[in-house]
């Protein structure tokens, strides 16, 4: 283990000059994952789709600080069945000024920016959980999203709500299975509430399975298929015809292509076990390696133009996507560092919870691609923090145009320490740097359209959890300005004041929280 | 643990193949995204043949910026593109034309009464790109393209007018209104419309109930949906970059012809404003400068003031030259058949040349669409008598700056455009009147122009049926219309006399019906510029076969003795004139010869 540790410390080396790897990234809109998604904070560099069962195999990689050990009460006999409800939530909520007599707004110019300017969000999550004997339990999981902007905002009582889990999950021995509607990822960089390598939103079904000599085994297989028809007529399209008895007109389908997903991960870790020494005397460090597939199809269909009513043909398409994870950490503190690498192409490339805006000459997505890495961690001691997180991510759509709004580079590295004054109060403060880089000239044809937004955050932050990067809730102050150059100034219609402004304040309120929650464990 | 050595030791052999990941998509370029250096592509524009493209008709090179398209009515838009016409260049260089004069990029008024700018005439801004066609860089990529292959680009531009983007508010409500007033029978039936409303020399005038109320303001649309906004640059957001005095309806009365709005509600530009002739120059020449052109086609000449152009002839020229680029061609437009009136736009340093409109009524109309019909039929001796008073009517000294040619050397002919009937149509689809046209087209003196699509004898009437889409035809290059071009065009480009040499006529006549040389025209291409002698026979005659004789007297070459080969024949017949020159030919209905002499001819 000696030996080891120094690779491991060259290999966390070599994670801040990939983020330099970064310098010169294309910009522009993020139409292949444009979703945006609601934000979800990833506490653990643990995986909490795939895996997830009774026995939870991927227990959040940092694991709070190893308790000296107690002599282990005799167990209690347990009774069967057993069954209880759990509640669990996930939310923030901020409110903020931008200075000049406005809201606060985001000024992220890519997919996946800073998110210190980032509006609300909330889910709620009741569960089910149930042991029906020993090694057979069940789970079934709702959970509602709350869309901003709330009532107390607007004045309007219709609230944006969706349902983004709604599934039953059984476990059984070693193996899984479930089914339903779910969120299904892995890993996150919490700074920029992006999943780099797996983040699917489907409704089907999935199994695991857990291979090991230890108690939480070693090695976890996951797949899952699903599929998502999304309200567009690219995938879903109704149109009017004659009833067939009496009068009138009845809805009939047109377009019904559904896009199918299946997914493939496995995931191992190396850390001592049962018989098992990797790290010498460290029972808490270990290191998790993902690799992780994706197919997507989409079957062929007939639209009807909205414009001209003729039928136009869809074709089928296909794509896929590989990518890998390898996280290391301590087990102290939530200390970890994390990178992703991830290659899609074709319809692949494209958020499932998007439609492709661009395409081939042929109405298809082959040729589209994307590649990303991505890097996070975090380290933290007694009174000193320092989170981080960044990525590079190369998007080309399908078109046959070398000139797309859809084919750009971008990028962004987050930087965030803080600073403990005591077990509950803090300050900490942020940098962050992103940029995209499109295809297209920019307004005065002199280059590319490059924009850049360059952001620096102050907050004092109180925690009444204690201290921990990922201890929450979490009340903040917060006040960021974000300098915004030529080219992001110019990504704004003439008439917004983001047009013309190249420095933007926000100075606002937030609290964020997250407890018992699956999505979040 | 060693296993562990090994899988990390593997992993950090894995992290070059990471870096070759990201290399391999980075990083986004675009090749043409920096202003091009201005470079002199055009040694002499009467090597050139020109191409009219209708930039949304030709090809569609990618469908993501097919914006409201709705293929099949072509008053809409149907998809065209500069990738599409980039990917397409090869099928223009077989056919043998060098020159493209594409439909006007700046950005338009989407779309008006139902019909769209896919044309290009509504502008809003000059400054921007119609994102129906591309960007930029995608114009500077087709650009650059073009020119690598040897074929130039010139632009269409307009000054006279822009996109309809105001209405006068008439009656003072702050709203475009449109009205239909009297029943029809005891009262006329009339129509005003505030976008549109008829020419009134005082400015068009507000009323209510009590009365006149003066002018009545002109009101800027904010229809972002249509991009129907106050046009751009500068001063051609105000009104006082416009005339403000309504459509014209008599085309006969100068002042309305100048001050008036072109119908549609497009409205007519105050070009005598220093401003606006300032702003006018400095939007149009950044085209040249950004995009590296070789010329401007330029719009509705007729409808501004000689002073304009004597001004923006110059400016353009001088701001070009500058930068090294020289022989920068401004052709105008004027939709006219009066000679006299199209040869004034060509001097005082106004513009290079203009459109031989009255070439195409005088002779692609009356005498060679009209081929079949004796009675409708002009004789040819009206071709004679167009082509001499060229050199009476037209400016007889090149432009300071300008191409270097005299403009009654360089009229830009042509038989049709997006503006009127096809040949076909008006020809009833006589394909044999097309081709004979066509070689008087690219042989005569000056600068052939060809309506993309008259080489697959598309047959279109009036405007936007004569706007067809090319794609249907595959681009085919075997048509027998297209191989007949392209062979007069081969022709064209082999004997530099065809290209430089000075016209003379030597058989007219005024017959059209069964006479010994009904129909036939013939003239000689030689001096001038170019060495050489080549003589262009041609009968007009769609019935009957004709001869290049009267009775007595006969065609009389200049190259008395000489053994000519007939350089568009497959077989390569010859023919000698005699002592004093005289050469009797007899020529097959509806077609045309190019005689060499012997000695000249290359295979």
């Amino acid at each position: 283990m000696k030996k080891l540790t120094p690779l491991l410390a060259r290999l966390a080396a070599l994670l801040p000059p990939l983020a330099l790897l970064t310098p010169r990234l294309a910009q522009a809109e993020n139409t292949a994952l444009s979703t945006e998604e609601p934000v979800k904070p990833q506490v653990s560099a643990t995986p909490s789709g795939a895996a997830e069962g009774a026995n939870e195999p991927q227990k959040p990689a940092p694991k709070p600080e190893t308790k000296p050990e107690t002599k282990p009460e005799a167990p209690k006999e347990e009774t069967y069945p057993s069954g209880k409800f759990e509640f669990g939530s996930y939310g923030r909520v901020r409110v903020a000024i931008d200075g000049r007599g406005g809201t606060g707004r985001s000024s992220n110019i890519i997919a996946y920016g800073s998110r210190l300017d980032e509006d609300s969000y909330s889910e709620f999550e009741l569960r089910r959980e149930d042991t029906w004997k020993k090694d057979l339990k069940t789970r079934v999981v709702t959970t509602l999203a709350l869309f901003p902007p709330f009532f107390h905002f607007t004045g309007n009582p219709t609230q944006s709500i969706a349902l983004r889990n709604l599934y039953a999950q059984t476990t059984y021995g070693k193996g899984n299975f479930w089914v339903g509607s779910r969120m299904y990822r892995g890993d996150d960089i919490y700074l920029l509430n992006f999943w780099p390598l797996d983040n699917q939103n489907t409704v089907g079904g999935g199994a695991g399975y857990t291979l090991g000599r230890g108690k939480e085994g070693d090695t976890m297989f996951a797949f899952h298929a699903g599929m998502q028809r999304l309200d567009n007529i690219f995938q879903t399209q109704s149109i009017q015809a004659v009833a067939p008895y009496g009068f009138g007109t009845v809805s009939i389908p047109k377009v019904d292509r559904p896009r199918l997903i299946q997914s493939y991960k496995i995931t191992h870790f190396l850390r001592n076990g049962p018989g098992r020494t990797v790290f010498d005397g460290d029972d808490a460090k270990g290191i998790k390696l993902v690799a992780y597939g994706e197919t997507h199809e989409l079957a062929a269909g007939v639209q009807q133009d909205p414009l001209t009513g003729k039928d136009r043909a869809l074709p089928s398409d296909f794509g896929w996507l590989a990518g890998a994870e390898a996280v290391y950490y301590t087990g102290k503190r939530d200390t970890y560092a994390q990178l992703f690498v991830r290659h899609a192409r074709g319809i692949a490339a494209y958020d499932p919870l998007a439609t492709p805006t661009s395409f081939s000459n042929g109405y298809k997505t082959s040729g589209a691609h994307e590649t990303t890495v991505a890097i996070a961690g975090n380290v933290e001691g007694e009174t000193l923090a320092v989170q981080w997180g960044g990525y590079l991510r190369f998007f080309r759509d399908a078109s046959e145009a070398s000139s797309s709004l859809q084919k750009f580079d971008e990028g962004t590295l987050v930087v965030r320490p803080r600073a403990y004054v005591n077990d509950h109060f803090g300050v900490a403060v942020e940098g962050s740097y992103q940029r995209r880089r499109y295809a297209v000239p920019n307004a005065a044809a002199t280059g590319q359209l490059d924009a850049s937004v360059t952001r620096f955050g102050l907050f004092p932050f109180f925690s009444p959890a204690g201290r921990g990067s990922f201890k929450r809730p979490e009340f903040r102050v917060i006040y960021a300005v974000s300098l915004r150059d030529a080219g992001a100034r110019s990504l704004y219609a003439v008439g917004d004041p983001f047009a013309s402004r190249s420095a933007e304040h926000y100075l606002g309120l937030s609290v964020e929280w997250w407890f018992n929650s699956s999505s979040y464990p | 643990m060693k296993s562990l050595r090994t899988l990390l030791t593997r992993a950090l052999q894995t992290l070059p193949l990471v870096g070759l990941m990201a290399g391999y998509s980075a990083c986004v370029s675009l090749p043409e995204d920096t202003k091009p250096a201005l470079k002199t592509w055009v040694e002499d524009w009467r090597d050139e043949v020109i191409y009219q493209v209708l930039v949304d008709r030709f090809a569609d090179g990618d469908v993501n910026n097919n914006y409201l398209v709705r293929p099949g009515a072509l008053a809409r838009y149907q998809g065209g593109d500069w990738k599409g016409l980039e990917d397409h260049l090869d099928y223009v260089k077989t056919l043998g034309v060098t020159t493209l004069w594409i439909s006007p990029v700046v950005k338009n008024v989407e779309t008006d009464a139902d019909v769209d700018a896919y044309h290009g005439y509504w502008a809003q801004d000059l400054t921007q790109t119609n994102p129906h066609f591309g960007n930029k860089a995608e114009l500077r990529s087709l650009t650059k393209k073009a020119h690598a292959l040897g074929l130039k680009i010139v632009l269409d531009i307009v000054t006279n007018h822009m996109g309809q983007a105001f209405f006068y508010d008439m009656n003072l409500n702050g709203k475009a209104d449109i009205q239909i007033g009297g029943t029809g029978t005891s009262s006329p039936l009339t129509r005003i419309s505030e976008f549109d409303p008829d020419w009134d020399p005082r400015g068009v005038q507000a009323s209510t109930s009590l009365g006149l109320a003066g002018r009545a303001p002109l009101v800027f649309i904010n229809d972002p949906t249509i991009n129907r906004i106050p046009p751009q640059p500068g001063i051609l957001g105000t009104a006082r970059a416009y005339h403000g005095r309504g459509r014209i309806i008599n085309y006969d009365e100068e002042a309305q012809t100048q001050l008036g709005d072109f119908p549609g509600g497009l409205k007519d530009v105050a070009t005598e404003d220093p401003e606006v002739r300032a702003t006018m120059v400095d939007a149009y020449t950044r085209w040249a400068e950004e995009v590296d052109l070789d010329g401007f086609r330029i719009d509705t000449v007729k409808h501004v003031e000689h002073e304009f152009w004597q001004t923006f002839g110059p400016a353009v020229r001088q701001r070009l030259a500058k930068q090294g680029k020289k022989n920068f061609l401004m052709f105008g437009e004027a939709f006219d058949g009066n000679d006299v009136k199209l040869g004034s736009y060509t001097k005082n340093e106004e513009l290079d040349s203009v459109f031989y409109f009255s070439q195409h009524y005088q002779v692609f109309r009356d005498i060679f669409e009209y081929a079949h019909d004796s009675k409708a039929q002009k004789g040819t001796d009206q071709i004679q008598k167009l082509w001499d008073d060229r050199f009476k009517n037209w400016g007889d000294k090149p432009a300071d700056g300008g191409i270097g040619i005299a403009p009654n050397k360089v009229p830009v002919g042509f038989l049709d455009n997006h503006d009127v009937a096809r040949f076909l149509f008006e020809a009833k689809g006589d394909v044999a009147a097309l081709r004979n046209a066509l070689t008087l087209l690219s042989l005569e003196q000056g600068i052939p122009c060809i309506y993309y699509g008259t080489e697959q004898d598309f047959a279109g009437g009036n405007d936007p049926a004569n706007r067809e889409v090319m794609w249907p035809t595959g681009y085919s290059t075997s048509g027998d219309t297209f191989r007949h071009l392209a062979k007069v065009l081969r022709v064209r480009k082999t004997y530099e006399v065809l290209r430089r040499g000075d016209a003379k006529v030597v058989w007219a006549t005024p017959h059209t019906q069964n006479e010994e040389d009904a129909g036939i025209f013939a003239f000689e291409r030689a001096g001038g510029d170019a060495d050489g002698y080549a003589l262009v026979v041609l009968n007009t005659n769609g019935r009957k076969a004709s001869s290049t004789s009267d009775g007595a007297a006969a065609m009389k070459s200049s190259k008395p003795g000489t053994t000519f080969v007939d350089v568009l024949d497959p077989k390569r017949a010859t023919y000698t004139s005699g002592g004093d020159g005289t050469l009797k030919i007899s020529v097959p209905a509806q077609s045309g010869m190019v005689l060499i002499p012997q000695a000249d001819a290359q295979d």
